[in-house]
């Protein structure tokens, strides 16, 4: 070697030496994390900023009511007839008390007086009937949807007189009061619904009833309300009905997940949503306030389609449903606050019973039930049968952010009983475009869906009454069609219930659903400093009832 | 290196400048050369699995037995970079194979051709110019869909136009070349002169930029893959691995270490291609 | 000559009208090439609950099942007179959307070039000043690097150090004065590389020139020399390479705002690629395409009016077709 390069090649190693001690710097700095501790915190009101991940597409009230982002600033701008809590208790908000005839047809609403939108219409009668109107058709031709999971059945409503509605429909509905408390029946003022698409787009242009209006707001970045001081109609239930404590609620995107989190770690806002589970133990024993409500709906897990080979065979179901082992997902993915699942449906939904028998990891009564159904285990570790593989084609989940570790850790799971998984992720509208239940390569669908009423269940087992046909069974299990018919025609919860337990037990046995988790969808990290917030039904933190101390 | 002189005689010199090849040029063929070895054999490099980790080792920080630490799932991230090399150099030369060809052709047809040929192209190439050319990518990449190939044919899409100017400037400057000239009065076929003459040309100027697009290639594809339009899980491209540790900043080496990788030989790959351009 | 230059200009008007029109269906193309749109994917969210009849009725009403030509053709009648239509996934004006966001792009844009500019020249003109032993190659080093490297890892490197280790920005508030300065040092340090190495090898060039040679012999210092002699000309051709860094900087801050979480062009183009927003998507595309083709058209008919060496007897059919294109990292250092 020549000195004559000497002095570059010098430089060079002092470039990357140098590049390699900021690397480490910032890996030190990272590692001895102080928190700055926040200033800005009245004692009369109080401000707090939410950092969330999405603000979701559109502000059209009926296309954004029930978003998993959106859905935060309607539960605090608008109210809703009734409240739904964390239990599925129902009880009255907005609508005081309720009727309905023998045939679950008519329902008759009685309505709190004096109740306005912020842009001074009374929301009396005549408001609720709007409502329910656009809910139940939307304005398709503007791009206005209908909210999907509202009965089909609706007929027509009327005002009776101004605190009196009569709903009608041409079906017994025993569904429509507990989704007058889901999150897509949200009260708004009728001038905003008389508006165009492009109108109602705008939300500052939107009135509710809430505790909070909009004060100022800007696509993909961030909405600020402001609290109402009239206000005074509060959902009992939370036990308080007055203004809400704090001055403003900032709802900020950010869209990396330890940036919010990092965020509220060194005081620059009071909560992250949607933070990593692996995060959760370190910030717990920093003290912050790791809050992981569960919805009511159903578990995460696969409605598995029992149309394709090899899943038309009951035994290769039961094999999946002992092969996995849901405690090390929890250990690995999740933490102890994500709770195993004892049935397809999460364990706070009424009338859901426990099943951890049927759920629990056997990996050798798997393999047995894979031998006796003739799939033999290759040199490779893979079971075969008349030369095909034993495989199984995983499509995450793109609306849980976990769902893709989870996947990867269950195909590590099941290749050591000889199976053969792959993972596909598509972004969100691939996934809708490619992966339906029951479809021609989809193996089985991960399902996360939350309802408020287990009624609703016997709805996607079948093809029959529009229903989705989760399993991909049409009409051939006649077991599963009577339990249907016989659930949908339940007069009360009573005669309902061990029909539902009957239900669990043969749809878990069967392998037809094949549970993972229950599920978290909605992860909060809070400050200490704020307090008292409530979740609803549907895991949505309200801050209505929340104060923020110094 | 020892071949060096310095007592060089006018003439000889650029025969011997090709074989002198500065350290840091032989540093970064040692690292371009060690890169292609683990995307060629990864199983030579590690014992470990990049695919099934051991969940109960999650997240652990760099020491002897992983140099680069574990991820969230437990698995080896040394491991996961030297698996994820494959994908991610390969779908940078597809980048560059399809910058090359295309722009290429066209360059090469525009330059010989001339006339409505050339203006015909000319107004193609100007669309590619006239759109970003990392927002060109990104909108194809969502047209064809999104996994590594589909940001790789992305990524060539968006620098053909690029290939195709220099392609056609060098044709021009090399038809109009006395050596060419004459091949034409002697009576050379159109085809003959342009595979005898042009070509060789023409593409000489064309390999260094070539070597430079292949680490462009690599950020551009780590940066698609950086914002999501890369393949699933659990395939391992350095871009996927950085875009992965960006959601646990608290364990930063799941950041660093892959991202170390990628700018070693990209840094690597840019130092050759200069060294090309001037030993040419 | 006048004549001459009338035709010229008018020729390149024809071109620059063709390609906006040719970017337009090249886009529209690849945009629509696959079936998905933010209005079918929110009816397919298995959680909107709706029967696949629904979301037939509802497509069938948006007109979305319309040919694609009848489509390609409402869109561009809208765009020639200015009416971008409505974003089909948040349903407000796609010109309100862009006229939002802009702000933020053109201050981070104009304070990443600056950045830019600053490091390159600090770099170049430091290689005049630095002697070999102390560090030269060093330097000469950096543009190199700082092209290797991506500029999200940059970002993430100043957010975590300079957001929370040391304080300096609240990482939430990514408009506020500090913000903007990391955000533009992301931005602006790969795109600095390229400055650095052209102003290098211009000045590398000038230095080798006889009249340098003859100032130094003169006994002029390297301060006067360099202030004197070197910096006016090696500093021109820099403009050029601003030029063409315009597109790099609209692609950059794609990934720099998302690092940041600046609300600007490039998350809204984010936005719209992960939902198929075609009207948005189709907007700024092609209003990207419009001020590159006109930014160029105006050099290329200044062009000639600057220089009186150009004729346009024969001559250049435009600056562009003359330069040896070599854009990206140096063409200059290539020579």
């Amino acid at each position: 070697m020549t000195d004559r390069f000497l002095p570059f090649s010098l430089s060079r190693r002092r470039l990357l030496t140098a590049t390699a001690v900021l690397a480490f710097a910032t890996l030190v700095g990272t590692a001895n994390f102080t928190p700055v501790q926040a200033e800005d915190s009245d004692a009369n009101g109080g401000d707090i900023t939410f950092l969330i991940d999405s603000l979701g597409d559109t502000w059209i009230p009926n296309n954004s009511a029930i978003s998993s982002f959106q859905g935060h600033i309607w539960g605090h701008v608008t109210d809703k007839l009734l409240y739904v809590d964390a239990e599925g208790k129902v009880s009255p908000w907005i609508a005081e008390r309720w009727e309905q005839n023998d045939a679950a047809t008519e329902f008759t609403l009685h309505l709190k007086s004096g109740v306005t939108f912020s842009d001074g219409t009374a929301l009396d009668a005549a408001a609720v009937v709007a409502n329910l109107d656009i809910w139940y058709a939307g304005r398709k031709s503007e791009g206005i949807n209908p909210i999907g999971l509202f009965p089909k059945t609706y007929d027509h409503a009327e005002a009776v007189d101004a605190t009196t509605v009569k709903v009608f429909f041409n079906k017994p509905t025993l569904g429509f009061i507990p989704t007058l408390g889901y999150h897509g029946s949200i009260l708004i003022s009728p001038k905003t619904l008389a508006q165009p698409a492009s109108e109602q787009a705008d939300l500052s242009k939107t009135s509710g009833s809430g505790p909070y209006v909009v004060d100022s707001w800007k696509e993909g970045d961030f909405v600020k309300l402001v609290k109402r001081q009239d206000y005074n109609w509060g959902p009992a239930a939370v036990g308080h009905t007055g203004p809400a404590f704090l001055d403003t609620i900032t709802y900020k995107l950010v869209s990396e997940p330890s940036l919010r989190v990092a965020s509220v770690q060194s005081g620059q806002a009071d909560v992250a949503y949607n933070a990593s589970p692996q995060e959760l133990k370190s910030l717990k024993d920093e003290g912050f306030t790791i809050a992981t409500p569960r919805y009511l709906g159903f578990v995460n897990g696969w409605a598995v389609n029992t149309k394709l080979p090899p899943y038309d065979d009951v035994k290769v179901r039961q094999a999946l449903q002992a092969g996995i082992d849901r405690q090390e997902i929890i250990d690995t993915v999740y933490t102890p606050d994500w709770k195993l699942a004892t049935s397809f449906i999460q364990s706070n939904v009424p009338g859901a019973t426990d099943h951890s028998d049927l759920l629990a990891y056997n990996p050798e009564k798997a393999e047995t039930l894979l031998d006796e159904a003739g799939w033999v285990k290759g040199a490779d570790g893979i079971r075969t049968k008349d030369g095909k593989p034993l495989s199984l084609t995983l499509h995450s989940n793109p609306y849980l952010a976990t769902s893709k570790s989870v996947d990867e850790l269950i195909a590590q799971q099941l290749g050591k009983i000889g199976w053969k998984v792959d993972i596909r992720a598509y972004d969100v509208v691939t996934f809708g475009e490619k992966v339906k239940y029951g479809g021609p390569a989809i193996p089985a669908y991960e399902v996360t869906r939350s309802f408020i009423d287990a009624g609703t269940v016997a709805g996607i087992l079948t093809n029959a009454n529009n229903g989705e046909n989760w399993f991909a069974l049409d009409d051939r299990d006649p077991k599963l069609n009577d339990l249907r018919d016989k659930i949908a025609g339940a007069g009360s919860t009573e005669t309902r219930s061990p029909l539902l337990d009957e239900l669990q037990t043969y749809i878990l046995d069967q392998g037809y659903f094949i549970p993972r988790t229950q599920i978290v969808q909605r992860i909060y990290v809070q400050s200490p400093a704020v307090k008292g917030e409530v979740y609803n039904g549907v895991a949505y933190a309200s801050y209505y009832t929340a104060k923020k101390s110094d | 290196m020892t071949l060096t002189s310095y007592s060089t005689t006018p003439g000889i010199s650029i025969r011997k400048s090709r074989l002198r090849v500065p350290p840091t040029v032989t540093l970064s063929f040692a690292i371009v050369a060690l890169v292609l070895a683990w995307s060629l054999a990864p199983a030579l490099f590690t014992s470990l699995s990049p695919v099934n980790g051991f969940p109960a080792d999650k997240l652990l920080g760099p020491s002897f037995t992983h140099w680069f630490g574990t991820d969230h799932l437990g698995r080896d991230v040394y491991t996961r970079v030297v698996y994820g090399t494959a994908s991610s150099v390969s779908s940078a030369l597809i980048a560059v194979v399809i910058g090359v060809v295309a722009g290429g052709i066209i360059g090469l047809l525009a330059g010989f051709f001339g006339g409505w040929v050339d203006t015909v192209l000319a107004r193609l190439v100007d669309v590619l110019l006239a759109i970003p050319k990392f927002l060109l990518a990104v909108i194809v990449v969502t047209a064809i869909g999104f996994d590594t190939i589909n940001a790789a044919i992305a990524t060539g899409v968006s620098a053909v136009a690029v290939f195709a100017r220099v392609m056609r400037s060098e044709v021009i400057k090399t038809r109009r070349a006395t050596f060419v000239e004459a091949s034409f009065l002697l009576g050379g076929t159109r085809a003959h002169i342009l595979w005898r003459h042009v070509l060789p040309n023409a593409s000489r100027s064309v390999l260094p930029l070539a070597v430079l697009h292949f680490g462009d290639s690599i950020l551009v594809i780590a940066s698609l893959a950086f914002l999501g339009y890369g393949d699933p899980p659990p395939a391992s491209d350095w871009g996927l691995l950085i875009s992965i540790g960006k959601d646990y900043l608290k364990w930063p080496w799941l950041v660093y270490a892959p991202a170390f990788v990628t700018i070693a030989t990209v840094l690597s790959v840019n130092r050759i291609s200069r060294w090309l351009r001037k030993t040419d | 000559m006048r004549n001459a230059y009338l035709t010229y200009a008018a020729k390149r008007l024809a071109q620059a009208l063709v390609v906006i029109l040719l970017t337009y269906v090249f886009t529209f193309v690849v945009v629509s090439i696959l079936p998905g749109d933010p209005i079918t994917n929110v009816l397919n969210n298995p959680q909107s609950g709706f029967t696949q009849e629904e979301i037939k009725e509802i497509i069938a009403a948006q007109g979305l099942d319309r040919p694609v030509l009848v489509q390609l053709w409402s869109s561009f009648s809208g765009f020639v007179t200015g009416d971008l239509g409505l974003s089909m996934r948040s349903h407000r004006p796609v010109a309100t959307l862009i006229a939002e966001v802009l702000p933020s792009t053109l201050v981070l844009a104009a304070s990443g070039l600056a950045v830019a500019l600053v490091l390159a020249a600090t770099v170049a003109y430091g290689t005049q000043f630095v002697p070999k032993r102390y560090g030269q190659g060093l330097l000469r080093g950096f543009p190199s690097l700082f092209l290797s490297v991506p500029n999200f890892v940059i970002g993430l490197v100043l957010i975590h150090f300079f957001g929370f280790q040391l304080g300096v920005f609240r990482v939430i508030e990514p408009d506020s004065v500090w913000a903007t300065l990391f955000a533009a040092i992301a931005l602006g340090i790969p795109i600095s590389a390229q400055i650095a190495e052209v102003l290098i090898a211009n000045l590398d060039n000038e230095a080798a020139q006889e009249y340098a040679a003859v100032a130094r012999g003169r006994g002029l210092g390297q301060a006067r020399l360099f202030a004197k002699h070197l910096l006016k000309p090696s500093s021109l051709p820099v403009v050029t390479v601003i030029a063409l860094t315009i597109g790099e900087l609209l692609g950059g801050s794609l990934i720099t705002e998302t690092v940041f979480g600046r609300t600007g062009i490039g998350s809204l183009v984010q936005r719209s690629v992960s939902t198929q927003d075609l009207p948005v998507l189709q907007a700024i595309v092609s209003l990207a395409a419009v001020v590159f083709v006109l930014v160029n058209l105006i050099a290329d008919l200044l062009y000639p009016l600057l220089d009186p060496r150009v004729t346009l007897l024969g001559g250049p059919k435009s600056r562009a077709d003359t330069e040896d294109g070599t854009t990206g990292v140096s063409p200059a250092v290539a020579s």
